[in-house]
């Protein structure tokens, strides 16, 4: 018998005792049914409103943007930031240094911070640093980029010039 | 010598694929969510991915620590080590914060991670391609007494 077709039943039998052995577990697999990314599901950590830093919904935020009484921090990728943000949004990922747009931030009255995915965990990690960068009022949006688009949010493209300039 | 060492790389990976298996089966539903968090499953496929992963580890893991079938076995393990060290790095690439779900646990999807992987990848890979299982060692005994008794 060819090696690849004994890796194969190999691979066959090892399937068959996976399931069969989920039949079997106290906490089997949910077999039939899908299962979403943690940061998909509905009250997602996003949502979470014990979070250590406050939130605020599409909704909510929609208003300010329009008025110019909030600014937008996007902490999604530098590609992800060119390929499309909130208008007037600035751009700084947990990784960056916050110092150049930190004197741009702390004018606001508010600034909300935007994440790629719902679970806000980079938002989050964002949100930290400008709160001990000294920003007061700093907020993450819920349902992040995703229900930003799907909200009819204002949006442009392209890189932040305004991210650069100044102290860098 | 080189033998001894594919024999350690045998029986070291095998029990590595067996102890990972046996790790995720009290709890499949949370090695489905960590497949999951991947974000390259599409959603409906996620618990069927998980079970048998979860089956093949087990099952090429002991054929690899009984050295039986070991050429096919170093092999599918090759290819799911190739798989995990893909999935991994693109999350990583991708800034997808999440658990590795190697061992069950907790353990975060690192590069130190993906290193792991890559270091297993290299044993499964020289396991494939010199086996030296139930077979070798039966044939090597026979030449052994063969030469003894000559």
């Amino acid at each position: 018998m060819s090696l690849i077709l004994r890796a194969g039943l190999l691979c066959a039998s090892g399937v068959a005792l996976g399931l069969l052995a989920n039949g079997f577990t106290p906490r089997p697999a949910p077999l039939g049914q899908g299962v979403l990314a943690s940061a998909e599901q509905p009250g997602a950590a996003c949502e979470d409103a014990q979070a250590s830093v406050a939130r605020i919904s599409v909704r909510e935020a929609k208003p300010l943007c329009l008025a110019c009484a909030a600014a937008f921090v996007d902490a999604r990728s530098p590609q992800e930031y060119a390929a499309g943000h909130v208008t007037g949004a600035l751009h700084l990922s947990p990784g960056e240094g916050a110092e150049t747009i930190l004197p741009r931030l702390r004018a606001a009255p508010t600034v909300i911070v935007y994440d790629r995915d719902r679970d806000c965990a980079a938002a989050d990690r964002v949100a930290t640093r400008l709160q001990a960068g000294g920003i007061r009022d700093v907020r993450v949006l819920t349902g992040a980029w995703p229900e930003w688009l799907a909200g009819g949010g204002p949006g442009e493209s392209g890189t932040c010039s305004l991210c650069t300039a100044g102290t860098r | 010598m080189t033998a001894r060492i594919l024999i350690a790389c045998r029986l070291v990976l095998g029990a590595l694929f067996v102890w990972a298996a046996v790790a995720k089966l009290p709890d499949m539903a949370a090695f489905a969510q960590d497949v999951a968090n991947y974000r390259l499953v599409p959603a409906l496929l996620v618990p069927f991915v998980a079970c048998a992963v979860v089956g093949v580890e087990l099952l090429a893991g002991a054929a690899l620590i009984l050295g039986l079938l070991v050429r096919p076995a170093a092999l599918v393990l090759a290819g799911l080590l190739a798989v995990f060290t893909a999935f991994l790095s693109q999350a990583l690439l991708r800034g997808i914060d999440l658990r590795c779900g190697c061992f069950g646990g907790d353990e975060p999807a690192s590069w130190w991670t993906v290193a792991r992987d890559v270091a297993m990848l290299a044993a499964a890979l020289a396991v494939a391609r010199r086996p030296q299982g139930a077979a070798w060692l039966r044939r090597k005994a026979a030449m052994t007494r063969s030469a003894s008794s000559g």
